[in-house]
Parts: structure tokens; sequence; C-alpha cells
């Protein structure tokens, strides 16, 4: 039986991941992190709960000396970390003249630092076993985006952390995957593009089935790669 | 303790031209001597490992340690002045053992099959060693003699030994005054005759000592630990 540990989770694409792997039988015990106790309250409202362990814990990722205690205790409580989601983000969009160091400060925090030190501890306990580890990057960090730099290069990061470890942790036989989705109807995006229906762009349940797919047991060719998920819009008629 | 084991991490760099020695050196993405760790890590019937290496760096191989969760069955202590020495300060720091396995933190290919092989063994004393594919002389400016390649052993590590007779061994050498011993089938072999079988050894298992052998390394690496050719 497996334990998943999913930051982000309380709202959009690591709500929607929660959700849907808590359909899947090999893994027991879910560990949802994220800032919004309520918000993670309601991810855990929508999950499978049927013979499952689910430990919802508010937390800021940005304090990033409170993650080595907060990871060994999950693996003393459960007995070993299986599966990692790196999907908790940050975005604050704004011209290089007008991005603030705070501005810059939390993005890298959220989106870099975190998901360095959080994976750096989960794999001193995945390494004698194979498990799977999935960074949620954008497309944003492929593609020039102006007035998104720390936001998009702050996903570049991730990026090239996915293809160094995928090679890094080889050896162990963990798989380290990066996801880079397109437009997604998430809250987020809502707050950046508040003209755009959501219903016409790719839903976040549309990536929690990628997500599903690739830390599938049997997904064993993936890893290593930046994978692209977008939906294309409906063509015009 | 039925077996304990003595890591040698004395290098300081020199024949590598580098500013840190070469146990440290990255290797496949981690330093040269955490390859090494990794496999003893797996011999849970290894009860207690003892790593030599200089002063300087004794801080450095314990927080390697540290950050693998493995401080507990492994320690550091500072080594000798000469690999004889340092192979008798590991095993006074391991006290009383029945079995003392040696190996080097620089030979990062050796398998976990390897260590179980000898561990396993039935003999007290069993070393690895290859053929030696090239031809010997004696000499240094001009060639004094020839020998015979075919009466003669590659050594390699690791090797396992009486624990008893070995550092009865290393007595009678301190005794005599002698430090001069490279390497420990030999010391053994000369002041106890003791039988030492030798078990044929692998091409991969290469020591790193220069420049070169960073890239054949990494070939080995990826050849062999990963399983893949480059694509």
């Amino acid at each position: 039986m497996k334990t998943c540990i999913i930051t982000g989770a309380s709202q959009g694409i690591g709500r929607a991941a929660a959700v849907r792997l808590s359909q899947e039988p090999d893994i027991q015990n879910f560990v949802l992190l994220a800032r919004s106790a309520s918000g993670l309250e309601g991810t855990v409202a929508e999950m499978n709960r049927e013979g499952k362990n689910i430990k919802a814990l508010p937390t800021d990722l940005s304090d990033i000396d409170a993650i080595e205690p907060l990871i060994k205790a999950v693996y003393e409580e459960f007995g070993s970390i299986d599966l990692l989601l790196n999907i908790a983000g940050y975005a604050e969009p704004a011209a290089l003249l007008d991005t603030t160091n705070d501005n810059i400060r939390t993005t890298y925090f959220i989106n870099v630092f975190a998901t360095v030190v959080i994976t750096r501890e989960c794999v001193k306990y995945m390494r004698n076993h194979p498990s799977k580890i999935l960074n949620v990057a954008s497309t944003a960090g492929v593609t020039p985006r102006p007035g998104w730099l720390a936001y998009a290069s702050s996903k570049a990061a991730m990026v090239s952390m996915g293809e160094t470890l995928t090679q890094e942790l080889a050896e162990y036989g963990i798989k380290v995957y990066t996801i880079s989705p397109g437009r997604c109807a998430t809250e987020l995006r809502r707050k950046l593009a508040p003209e755009e229906d959501p219903t016409t762009i790719m839903q976040p349940e549309h990536v929690a089935d990628v997500i599903a797919t690739l830390i599938h047991d049997d997904e064993t060719c993936l890893d290593g790669q930046n994978l692209v998920v977008r939906q294309l819009p409906a063509p015009k008629k | 303790m039925k077996n304990g084991m003595v890591i040698l991490a004395g290098g300081i760099g020199k024949r590598m031209n580098k500013p840190i020695p070469k146990q440290f050196l990255i290797l496949a993405g981690k330093p040269i001597i955490v390859h090494v760790l990794e496999k003893v890590e797996q011999l849970t019937d290894v009860e207690r490992v003892v790593i030599t290496c200089p002063a300087e760096y004794v801080a450095q191989t314990q927080t390697l340690l540290e950050h693998r969760n493995l401080a507990g069955r492994f320690c550091c202590i500072e080594g000798g002045q000469t690999r004889q020495e340092s192979v008798y300060k590991g095993m006074l720091e391991l006290g009383e053992c029945e079995n003392v396995v040696i190996h080097e933190a620089v030979r990062p290919f050796v398998t976990v099959a390897e260590f179980r092989v000898l561990i396993d063994s039935e003999y007290d004393n069993v070393i690895y060693g290859s053929r030696i594919p090239f031809t010997v002389l004696a000499g240094h400016e001009y060639v004094e003699d020839t020998l015979e390649r075919s009466r003669l052993v590659n050594v390699q590590l690791p090797q396992k030994f009486n624990a008893g007779q070995l550092k009865a061994a290393h007595d009678s050498a301190r005794a005599e005054g002698r430090d001069d011993f490279t390497e420990d089938a030999s010391l053994l072999f000369h002041y106890q005759r003791s039988q030492i079988r030798i078990l044929e050894g692998s091409e991969r298992n290469i020591k790193i000592t220069e420049p070169t052998d960073l890239i054949i390394g990494e070939a080995i690496y990826n050849e062999y630990i990963l399983g893949r050719a480059q694509d």
C-alpha cells in the first residue's frame, strides 16, 4: 500500500489530483499540504475516503525549515513515502520593473525552494524502493512570457530540476515526471484572466487524469521529459 | 560482533590534481564515496562500518552520512599516516569482531553481490583478484627482471579477513617497525602465512585514481548501473 504526498492540495489541479487518486486502490495513505485549512477540508470532502487514511495538514511551504520534521513525521506514521506530487504554485504576474523583492521571494520559495527541499526530504525515505515524483511546472516555463518573469522563470527551474533529478535518482528506481499544463480552469487562472470563460478551457480534472496515468505502476517509459498538457480549443464552426 | 567493515577514504586529491580528495568528487551525480556507502547500507549483517579519512575531512564525511540517515551504523574517524595504519586504526575502532571487510571509498562500482559472496564465503580470508592482461616487468630506469604474468594477480578490493588473524599480522608489522604494506592480503600472508582464497574479480570494479577514470566511470555507471547506453 502506498503513501502519497500532494502539495497545493486545497484547490485547482492539486485538489483534482487528490480526488482522482483517491479512486486508486493501491494508494492507501494521503498527506495533503496547503496553506488553506478550509480548502483542504473541501478536498477531503470530495475524495473517496473508504479504506483511506487522509491527513490534511495546513502548511506554509515557504517555511522551508519546517519541511524536514514534517516529512520525517509522515514517514514515521505511515512507514513509507511512495509518491510525491509537487503541485503547489504561486503566481503574481508583473513586468520586470514592477516585480518587487517580496514577489520574487515568495514565488521562488513556493515554486522552487520548497519543491527542492520537500523532494530532498522525501528521497531520503524513497531511495530504497521504486517510487515516483511528479512536478507540475507550466507552459510559462518553456515559452517567453513578458510580464510573468518571476513565475515563468521559476517554472523553468522546475523543468530543469525534473530533467536533472530523473538522471540523478534513476539508480534508486525513483521516476521523476514534469508536466506543464497550459491554460487550465483553476482559481489562479480565474484571477489572471477574469474575462475568460472557464468552461472553454482545460479543466483540472483533465490534468488529474494525466497525473494518474503517469504515476500508475504501468507507466515506465515517460519520465525525464517535460510533458506539455494542453487541450486545444474546439474548432470554430 | 560477527562482521565489521573498514572503508579507506584516505585520498587527498594529489593524483587527480584537484583541490578536494577524490572520494568527494562527483561521479554520476553524487560523491564517489556515496556510491560505496549506498551499497554497504544494504548489507544489514555488517554491524559496524568505520570510515577512515584525513582529519580535515572527518566532518564532511560525517555530514554525508547524516544526509542519508546512515549516521548510526556508520562512523568516520581520522586515519593514519599510511594506508596500513589507517586499516589498523579502523580495526581498533571496530573493536571485537569475527570478520573484517576492507574496502576503498574510490571503488564505487563494487556490487552488493560481490560483498555478499565475500561475507558468505566459507573461507576466513578471501579476496578478489583479476588476471593481468598486460606484461609486467621489474625495474625502474632499466629492465631488471621478467615476471611470469600467469603467476600474478591484480588485487581488487573488497576483501574479507579473519579479524583476529589480521590484527595479529598488523601487530607483528608494527613491532618490526614496518608500515609499507599497501594492501592487507600481502601483510597477512607475510606474517601469518594464512590461507587466502582468491576469487575472480570484475572488470568494472575499477579504482578511481586518475582523471581519465572519472570519464570511464561515467560510462560504467550508465552501462552497468543504469543499464542504458546513450540513446
